[in-house]
């Protein structure tokens, strides 16, 4: 018979009284581990060969293992000081036992915990009473622990062994070994003798170039084998979630904004009528930056429209906060703690030149929290925002230009909150049907933005916005549960890889 | 979000809808924007409410907004009152606390319940308008423990209280949960309610204090005194409320007395009087009667309510919305003869203050998700920014290279950032750029904006020691230092940093990987020798690109590595991304 080149060298390398090992097989034949695995299970489907696995454990002892092969076990320990003091007799006093057996900080506790267990005595009342019966020297845990340490595990016991493990003193590996024999069909045909079939395996240049390759034969491959696995370099798991929503906004009409992570709170809140004492303003909530404290510049007829909002409303019929303005606290640095400051700078014209409705603007940049960090909750997160800028938008226009947007990502039957914010009227915080589980949950927060923003800031149609964190997106799409192995330094690199693809 | 507590038995009661199951009122409290959150141990609903309507912080404001919602009351509500006998002297009015207001509410029939209404509006009152006592404080006393001074000898019906401000160390009282006459400096320094206010007065020039005949009973805003506390038998009550801007503390007095007004009790004015050398208050010299219970008006365009809701509306079904929204309405002509409504706005509503706050009123009303949505009408061009663009386009080219894309936190502290990485700030090399820190940063992990991305890098290869390796990883991120030529004082750089990180990664692995990168972008790279403290001196390049020095590649050093217990060598690079625009 002609087998390929491989499955005869393994075949002639195996024998049908003893079992060989692959990788004795493997280094006999100067096969890769791999080819020869291969060619093993071919000749075993072929009947010619018969591949046996087995799983041996490998057992360590922990370091606290080997502290007690020097020192013995703790319990052995309180149960000779117990015999020394006489509480074969009759119980003796804890303090005093522990005192005698040297034992110190968690192996008293340790020792204690086991004393009563394997019947050396009883523990009561704070005395404590030894079994004269009881043979320290045929202590199974005792004897493993010492099997082990000479190298002699094999010997151990196995109920020794899974008491050692639930004490945490061993650790146990587990290999897979595969063997070879082999079988009676095997050697009648090695016997009969077996000629390499003049297959070819890898495709060469050399091949190709001379025309060999028309005249031989291609090994067949076991082409359900596992292949190795691949360490890919991929686009990370977050960042595929925000250009899908980037392209579903850019198809949508939206332009992206960029602006400053560090800015004046003047652009993180006063734009956006956030009086100075509101609680999100207070030093806590912010994100103040110690060094540099203050921008240089803010445009003066700007500041002068904003703090009168503030301080008067707008329109004949408006009215201010009943609380400080301040231009130095206007000045003060900070982490943005929202992307509505791009949307401040753009709407006034800083960002870009003055804007002409319609308009349609979208961000998916970082947001900063002081805040504690949490499975849920990150110091920095992704907002996505957007707004739509043009004569004459209704709550209708709001709620038709979410609707759509969500059902891009699965999520319908939105329903709109009544809402405050203190930035846009009406307001809306935005629910939506979840894709797997059906509840309701929270999808965003949106409005119309407010006169007394828009007013100062020179835009004289309306303008409706809406925010939402990607991260929230993420984890509703994909079911992660805890943000920070995605997110940040912490992030798990199993997790990246092999999260699936968002496209 | 703040939430409120609410016993559904009490919200049955006052609305006088026994018939509501406790379903039933969680959609209707839902239906005024007050979501459910849970329930208290003793089956009181805790709900979520936004902090626009505080009328609504106590059970009998929301019992008042679900009337209207029911249809049960209509239109603006304002409680009469009786005339004022006690007046609120303000005699060297302390200057850091200058406004005071205040009422009197008689014949209440208290309960337990209706005490834990009033503590529980008090204090989220305190949380909210009152910014945690700082702009506004609410003490409400036992009226029959006062003993008013008498105003004029022939009448002794008009009695008066006084306001002023005293030495921390002279007066004393005997404050609430405490038994024992103390010194204000002491009730700050050993009492429990004292401490935890303490901060609030730290500054004042003199303390606030409140007396009548018999002495101090009240020192705001850190706690009254025990002889006048009220209690479930209490029936009389005088309310005081002192801040540092008087509407807010009117507003405040508002919502307390519509909640007692809800509970029986009759409202009895006030008088505040303002001596005239008060010089730091607007209403020096001046007479107030509070509370305050007038009502305001604003003209809402019924044009601009047809075009926010998107819907047309007759006359008709706008002034039956508003009245059903708790106000009055009445049509009129703006001046350039447009139909508008001259709306009346009850003085427990602080929330207004644009018309568009009506409007949207009238859309609660109406019931916004009765409304159909509609795709805007408006066409405009979409498109990414340059700069995402081009960090998108490296990213692909890095990814197509093989390393794995992160994306990492901005934050981090300065051991990770420069001490980790043997680098120095302010020094000059890439990465050694001047913190941008955080003025009181809740961790000490995260207390500056990071000046480079390869400390991220190197955490995240830390963090990752038990994965299969090879790890090769990018990142094209953001990163600041202190720049005085900037407006904000901050330089914002986006930057490539890229780590390989496996047996055998060198020098010329990272310096290919970079020439790759930089080939694709068709600009010329150099790589002229340098130091940073970072990498192995004699294996360290500057990245110039196009001429211009933009960055640095080379081996990390070990003791880099082995600071992030990372058993495999690491060669690394990273640039600022506008080399490659």
């Amino acid at each position: 018979m002609k087998l390929p080149q491989a499955q005869v060298a393994v075949l002639e390398a195996a024998s049908a009284d003893e079992q060989r090992t692959i990788d004795r097989i493997a280094e006999a034949t100067d096969l890769k581990p791999e080819t020869a695995t291969r060619a093993a299970f071919e000749l075993d489907d072929a009947g010619l060969l018969e591949v046996t696995e087995r799983t041996t454990s490998d057992v360590e002892l922990t370091e606290e293992a080997e502290r007690y092969v020097e020192a013995g076990l703790p319990e052995l320990r309180l149960y000779e000081a117990a015999v020394e003091a006489g509480a074969d007799e009759e119980p003796v006093g804890m303090g005093q036992v522990i005192g005698a057996s040297g034992l110190e900080g968690d192996a008293v506790d340790i020792a204690l915990s086991n004393y009563a267990r394997k019947g050396y005595g009883e523990i009561d009342s704070g005395e404590i009473a030894a079994d004269p019966e009881a043979d320290p020297d045929a202590d199974d845990e005792a004897t493993a622990l010492d099997a082990l340490a000479e190298g002699a595990g094999a010997y151990a016991r196995e109920t020794a062994l899974e008491d050692l493990d639930n004490r945490g003193l061993i650790e146990q590996t587990e290999t897979v070994i595969r063997s070879v024999t082999l079988t009676d069909d095997g050697v009648t045909e090695l016997m009969a003798g077996i000629e390499t079939a003049e297959t070819v395996g890898q495709v060469t240049s050399e091949m190709l170039t001379s025309g060999e390759w028309a005249e031989v034969e291609f090994a067949e491959y076991n082409v359900e084998a596992d292949a190795e696995r691949v360490v890919p370099g991929r686009k990370h798991a977050l960042r595929e979630m925000a250009e899908r929503v980037t392209d579903v906004l850019v198809g949508m009409g939206f332009q992206e904004m960029q602006g400053p992570h560090v800015d004046a709170d003047f652009w993180i809140n006063d734009c956006l009528f956030m009086p100075q004492d509101h609680p999100a303003r207070n030093h806590w909530d912010r994100f103040a930056l110690e060094s540099p404290e203050a921008i240089d510049e803010l445009p003066e007829d700007l500041v002068e429209r904003v703090e009168s909002a503030h301080r008067e409303g707008v329109g004949p019929d408006g009215e201010g906060y009943h609380s400080p303005w301040d231009l130095d606290f206007a000045k003060a640095l900070a982490l943005r703690g929202h992307t509505t400051s791009l949307t401040a700078r753009h709407l006034s014209g800083e960002a870009m030149g003055d804007l002409e409705p319609p308009q349609r603007f979208f961000s998916i940049e970082k947001a900063y929290r002081n805040d504690t960090l949490d499975a849920t909750h990150l110091l920095e997160f992704f907002q996505i925002e957007g707004w739509v800028m043009a004569e004459d938008l209704s709550v209708r226009d709001l709620m038709g230009t979410f609707t759509e947007f969500y059902e891009q990502f699965g999520i319908t039957d939105i329903e709109f909150k009544p809402h405050y914010n203190p930035y846009t009227e009406p307001s809306f915080e935005l629910f939506g049907r979840h894709p797997e589980t059906g509840e309701m949950i929270e999808i965003g927060n949106s409005g119309l933005f407010r006169p007394e923003m828009l007013e100062p800031l020179g835009v004289d149609c309306d303008v409706m916005a809406w925010g939402l964190a990607l991260e929230r997106l993420f984890m509703l799409a994909t079911g992660a549960e805890d943000i920070r192995d995605v997110h940040g330094t912490l992030v798990d690199l199993e997790f990246l890889r092999e999260e699936e693809v968002t496209y | 979000m703040p939430t409120v507590e609410i016993d559904p038995d009490e919200l049955r009661r006052l609305t006088g809808h026994d018939e509501k199951d406790d379903a039933a009122l969680r959609e209707d409290l839902f239906g005024l924007g007050l979501e459910f959150e849970g329930e208290t141990d003793d089956g009181e609903f805790e709900l979520e409410f936004a902090p626009d309507r505080l009328d609504r912080l106590s059970v009998e404001g929301v019992a008042r907004s679900l009337r209207y919602q029911y249809g049960d009351d209509r239109g603006v509500y304002v409680p009469s009152t009786n005339d004022a006998e006690w007046t609120i002297r303000v005699a060297d009015v302390p200057e850091d606390r200058p406004y005071v207001t205040g009422a009197i509410v008689r014949g209440l029939d208290m309960d337990d319940a209706a005490l834990e209404s009033l503590i529980q509006v008090q204090e989220k009152l305190h949380a909210t308008m009152g910014r945690q006592r700082a702009k506004g404080a609410i003490g409400v006393h036992d009226l029959t423990m006062l003993k008013g001074e008498t105003l004029k000898e022939d009448d002794d019906s008009a009695k008066s209280v006084t306001y002023t401000g005293v030495d921390a160390d002279e007066e004393t009282m005997v404050p609430l949960e405490g038994d024992q006459e103390l010194t204000l400096r002491e009730v700050l320094d050993v009492h429990h309610i004292g401490q935890e206010y303490a901060d609030l007065v730290a500054d004042y020039e003199s303390m606030p204090a409140i007396y009548d005949e018999i002495g101090l009973f009240s020192f705001p805003p850190v706690v009254n005194g025990r002889r006048t506390e009220v209690s479930a038998d209490s029936r009389d009550l005088f309310i005081e409320m002192t801040g540092t801007d008087q509407w807010t503390v009117d507003k405040m007095l508002n919502i307390v007395c519509y909640a007692l007004d809800a509970r029986g009790g009759r409202v009895e004015e006030v008088n505040v009087e303002y001596t005239d050398d008060a010089p730091v208050t607007p209403e020096a010299g001046s007479e107030l009667l509070r509370p305050d219970l007038v009502t305001k008006t604003k003209t809402v365009v019924h044009g601009d309510i047809e075009t926010m809701l998107g819907v047309d509306l007759d006359e008709r079904d706008v002034v039956d919305l508003i009245e059903r929204a708790g106000m009055d309405a009445e049509p009129t002509e703006t001046d350039d003869g447009a139909a508008a409504y001259r709306i009346e706005v009850p003085p427990y509503r602080v929330d207004v203050l644009h018309p568009v706050d009506l409007i949207d009123d009238v859309g609660r009303a109406y019931g916004f998700n009765e409304l159909e949505p509609r795709y805007p009408d408006v066409s405009t061009v979409g498109g990414r920014h340059e700069r995402s663009r081009l960090e998108d386009a490296v990213r692909d080219r890095l990814v197509g290279q093989g390393f794995e894309d992160l994306l990492n936190f901005h934050l981090i502290d300065e051991e990770q950032n420069y001490e980790r990485l043997n680098a120095q700030q302010g020094s000059d090399v890439v990465g050694g750029g001047e913190a941008v820190t955080i003025e009181q940063p809740y961790s000490e992990d995260f207390t500056m904006v990071r000046s480079w991305a390869l400390p991220s890098i190197m955490m995240v290869l830390e963090n990752n020691t038990h994965r299969a390796y090879p790890q090769d990883l990018a990142e094209v991120g953001f990163s600041a230092h202190v720049d005085e030529r900037e407006n904000t004082n901050v330089a914002e750089r986006r930057t490539v940093a890229a780590a390989l990180c496996h047996a055998g990664a060198s020098y010329e692995d990272a310096k290919a990987a970079l020439r790759t990168l930089v080939d694709g972008f068709d600009e010329d790279l150099e790589t002229p020798a340098t130091e940073h403290p970072t990498f192995i001196s004699g294996r360290t390049a500057s990245v110039v690109i196009d001429g211009e020095e933009v960055g640095v590649v080379g081996e990390v050093h070990p003791e880099v590595i082995v600071e992030h217990d990372v058993e495999l060598p690491v060669a690394a690079f990273e640039f600022d991304l506008n080399a490659l625009r």
